[in-house]
């Protein structure tokens, strides 16, 4: 292909989805903050959506791609306001964010 | 594809930007910021209804939501966290990428192309054939509403117990 690999739509949706993936992975293994694990979350999300819509355009399925990445916006929107509420108990349990102190939440 | 790998380019960097900022405010607006570029990208390719429900949810409710509890939680203790070191991310973010490049080029090679676009519409598509999905949407939606009020249900009036 001209232009190389980098020419190809469905190759760099790809390329950035799996990317943000595997910095949304890094970011969960490195940081201990619970809000930051959620961005995480979030970040890793993206790459998802990204690896969807690559998929759909490859399959030429765009209509039904894009059916279910409007689920999966409701399930990452869903997943973030209780994560989020978990992050707010945290912090008035404990006065902090270390997802370590999550291992003595009790009840 | 230069507006795409442009868009795309900016959605990575906000993403870094998210993961060296100390502070959690620019985090999530890093975050909302990699939202709006992803529904650009949405918009871009033709999927212009995930890109509606991306740019209003994601980048609006979600960034609501997180400006919020860093606001409700900006008097924790922050000691423990640990930003990375600047020089780290650098060769960390390459690493990554290379793995990702590999990734991409051996799904691309083994993913069967469509010979023609299928026709249909998004309603046709969602109405029709993903129409289960409604329902699980609202379960979803049903297990966070009460997933939130069983969590932040006052026990003892948010006394930290040290």
């Amino acid at each position: 292909m001209a232009g190389g690999p980098v020419a190809d739509p469905v190759f760099v949706l790809l390329l950035t989805g799996l990317f943000l993936f595997l910095v949304g992975v890094f970011l969960l293994f490195t940081y201990r903050n619970l809000l930051r694990l959620v961005l995480a979350v979030e970040v890793l999300a993206k790459g998802i959506t990204l690896v969807l819509l690559a998929a759909g355009v490859r399959q030429g399925e765009l209509a039904v791609i894009q059916a279910m990445l409007v689920t999966f916006i409701v399930v990452e929107t869903v997943l973030a306001a209780v994560l989020l509420a978990i992050v707010v108990v945290c912090h008035r349990t404990y006065a902090s964010l270390d997802v370590r102190l999550l291992s003595r939440l009790k009840g | 594809v230069t507006l795409l790998v442009l868009c795309l380019v900016l959605m990575a960097a906000a993403v870094l930007l998210l993961g060296l900022t100390r502070d959690l405010l620019y985090s999530a607006l890093a975050l909302a910021v990699a939202s709006v570029v992803l529904a650009v990208v949405l918009f871009l390719r033709g999927a212009h209804v995930a890109a509606v429900f991306e740019l209003s949810v994601c980048a609006g409710l979600i960034t609501v939501l997180f400006v919020s509890t860093v606001s409700l939680t900006k008097d924790s203790d922050q000691r423990d966290e640990s930003p990375l070191p600047r020089t780290f991310i650098v060769p960390m973010a390459a690493v990554l990428l290379g793995v990702a490049w590999v990734g991409a080029r051996f799904i691309v090679t083994r993913l069967p192309a469509a010979a023609a676009p299928a026709p249909g519409s998004f309603a046709e598509a969602f109405w029709g054939l993903r129409a289960t999905d409604l329902v699980g949407q609202v379960a979803l939606i049903l297990t966070g509403v009460f997933g939130m009020l069983a969590t932040l249900r006052a026990k003892d009036g948010g006394r930290p117990r040290g």
